[in-house]
């Protein structure tokens, strides 16, 4: 049998295959280049880009859990100038499509980071970030809103051109489909979710929180069955009144068969974030077994697992 | 280059309390390794626990890389399980090392700090570079073992001075007192034990005061640090006194190991945050901002 047809297109992109490196996970490419040539995945989308540097977090920022960990960074990044000069080259020369994720305070700031983005060469789609939980001003605080949602991401989507806009979701929230429709009609091409779980880690011993920041977002296998619900329930809404919208699925996969659950749940396409860090390079390898998986399955196209849930 | 590969188990031996010295085949990260930098090492095959663990290169010898570190929780207790012939994926050579210019350098290690200095002990004899060692821990049992298997590592010998701490070392002439034909002298060690059981009684720091005492011309021009934080601030602290650069082996939780997380920070000296596994974990003690380490 011939070779599945892995290419998707998704959220306004062509991509190679429909798995990408998740925000934050990966750095900016470069730190795992010894591990994964970034032209065997989708995509990579790059760490939250905020207009100006931030320092982050006070340590400790992560510990391990169950089945997962929590991670407080709060954001630390080097700003949108140095991006551009010393990140951004790199990333234009490989053979994957380069999402940046960003973050702004304000609707105005947002707006100023799509619109300086989209101009700069290399630069395939924006991921807008309105759901951090590790920061004060905006991050979450935007994302619970729909009506803010709507508001941010048309601002975004006016200043971005011809860019596709992405728009990355918050999983606390009881249901993610007020957001993910408030997106797509403000011209979102894609919507992604989950962000990370607000959790707490205690040390009983100390009686104190084991983060800095005292809670912290969870990522991870454990988180799983959550995103699988929560792009299960947003896709079915957008199908329904946005089918032009693409839901882009993240939240603790691990393999190619993960991968394929997200698929078959309604997304098109899938980041691998902390998977990343268990095993450097795991974001190709997840697209190598996703494309065993299809063989296995005996299908010509890895499109044909999308939204194939029967229930 | 750094390489990701399954490593091979080939021996995994208790050398003290809690204390393991496993030994992996990794070709490609031993012939990379400097002496300082580390590796992250998935404790057990399989999924679980999520995250690796980061530990020094103890030391490398032909194809294969050896680590020393101690149980303290769930990883390195089912790393303590893993038996020859079990396959481990790990990572590496990562960080930066220690630079080994110095003439007289001092190695100051607190309790499991050993392990990233038994390697530069090694590099520093291949340089013929006369080093002192202050080890301290808890007991006499906590050290004293781990000392002799850094000496039997060496080819000369680790002169070990339990006691006569004020008679130190370098005289490269008390060196070559010391020496025979057949075992010249490495290096010397002097010990302290926070019970008093072996060695003079308290922490490390109190060797490493009497080595910054000496005059100008016998004082170490170069401290070598690994050990919990708040004995590398101390270090620091009494470095900073004399004048004499100092480096340190830091240590931080890590979920990547290669600087894309930004999970593994400490405050830096004017201001920010500087990444243990991509800036350090070794770095010039001055590039950290101390007051904002709680110790
Ligand atoms: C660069 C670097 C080099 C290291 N080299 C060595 C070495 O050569 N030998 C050695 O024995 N240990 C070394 N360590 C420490 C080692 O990584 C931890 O002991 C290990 O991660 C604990 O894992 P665990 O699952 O057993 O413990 P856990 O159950 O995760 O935790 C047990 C305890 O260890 C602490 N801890 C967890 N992770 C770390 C960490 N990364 N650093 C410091 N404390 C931690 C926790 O706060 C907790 O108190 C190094 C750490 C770093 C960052
Ligand atoms: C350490 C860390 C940093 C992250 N930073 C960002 C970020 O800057 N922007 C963002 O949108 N998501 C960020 N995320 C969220 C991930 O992109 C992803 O949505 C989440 O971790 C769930 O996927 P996973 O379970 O595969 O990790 C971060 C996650 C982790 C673990
Ligand atoms: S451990 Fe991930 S950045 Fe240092």
């Amino acid at each position: 049998m011939s070779a599945p047809r892995m290419a998707v297109s998704a959220g306004g992109l062509g991509l190679k295959n429909p798995v990408l490196a998740a925000s934050g996970t990966f750095g900016y490419g470069q730190e795992y280049a010894p591990y994964l040539d970034p032209g065997a995945i989708g995509g990579l989308v790059t760490k939250g880009l905020s207009l100006r540097p931030r320092p982050g977090n006070p340590p400790p920022r992560i510990v391990e859990t169950a089945g997962g960990m929590l991670n407080a960074i709060g954001l630390a990044n080097l700003g949108l100038d140095e991006f551009l000069e010393t990140k951004l080259p790199w990333l234009a020369r490989q053979q994957t499509a380069v999402v940046v994720n960003l973050y702004g305070e304000s609707q105005e700031e947002f707006a100023e980071l799509a619109a300086r983005l989209s101009q700069a060469p290399g630069v395939a789609a924006l991921e807008l970030n309105v759901s951090c939980p590790n920061v004060k001003a905006g991050g979450m605080a935007f994302g619970c809103d729909p009506g803010a949602v709507g508001r941010v991401t048309r601002a975004a989507v006016a200043a971005a051109g011809q860019v596709p806009v992405w728009v990355k979701l918050t999983p606390n929230v009881a249901d993610p489909t007020p957001m993910a429709l408030a997106a797509a009609e403000a011209g979102a091409a894609a919507v992604c979710l989950i962000n990370t779980l607000l959790g707490l880690a205690i040390d009983a011993q100390r009686r104190r929180p084991v983060l800095a920041n005292v809670v912290g977002g969870l990522s991870g296998p454990a988180i799983k069955p959550v995103g699988l619900r929560m792009v299960w329930q947003a896709a079915r809404a957008l199908r329904q009144s946005h089918p032009q919208v693409d839901v882009v699925g993240i939240g603790g996969i691990m393999s190619g068969v993960d991968a394929a659950e997200y698929l078959i749940a309604g997304a098109r396409a899938v980041q691998v974030g902390t998977a990343n860090f268990a095993r450097p390079g795991a974001a190709g390898r997840v697209a190598a077994e996703l494309e065993a998986f299809c063989r296995e399955q005996g299908l010509a196209d890895v499109s044909e697992l999308v939204g194939a849930l029967k229930c | 280059m750094s390489a990701c590969l399954n490593a091979k188990v080939l021996a995994n031996e208790l050398v003290g309390p809690d204390v393991y010295l496993l030994r992996l085949a990794a070709g490609p990260i031993a012939a990379a390794a400097r002496p300082g930098q580390f590796v992250m090492l998935r404790v057990a095959p399989g999924d679980e626990p999520l995250l690796a663990r980061p530990f020094s290169v103890h030391g490398v010898e032909g194809e294969d890389v050896l680590i020393l570190f101690q149980v303290r929780g769930r990883g390195t207790a089912l790393l303590s399980q893993a038996a020859p012939g079990a396959k481990l994926v790990m990572w590496g050579p990562l960080g930066r090392g220690f630079e080994l210019e110095a003439k007289r350098p001092a190695l100051v290690a607190g309790g499991m700090g050993i392990a990233p200095l038994g390697f530069v002990a090694r590099k520093l004899e291949d340089k013929g570079i006369l080093f002192h060692l202050s080890s301290g821990g808890a007991t006499q049992e906590a050290i004293e073992g781990l000392e002799k298997k850094l000496g039997t590592s060496l080819r000369g010998r680790l002169e070990c001075r339990a006691t006569d701490i004020h008679r130190l070392f370098h005289a490269a002439q008390e060196a070559a007192e010391l020496s025979t034909s057949t075992a010249p002298v490495s290096g010397i060690c002097t010990s302290t034990t926070m019970d008093g059981s072996y060695g003079e009684k308290g922490p490390v720091t109190l060797l490493l005061k009497n080595l910054l005492s000496l005059p100008p011309e016998l004082r170490p021009d170069a401290v070598l640090a690994c050990g919990p934080l708040p004995m590398l601030k101390a270090v620091a602290a009494m470095c900073a006194e004399k004048n004499v650069p100092c480096q340190v082996s830091l240590e931080a939780p890590m979920a990547c190991g290669v600087g894309a997380c930004l999970g593994c920070v400490l405050p830096a000296a004017g201001g920010g945050y500087v990444r243990v596994c991509q800036e350090g974990p070794v770095m010039d003690a001055a590039a950290l901002d101390w007051g904002r380490i709680g110790a």
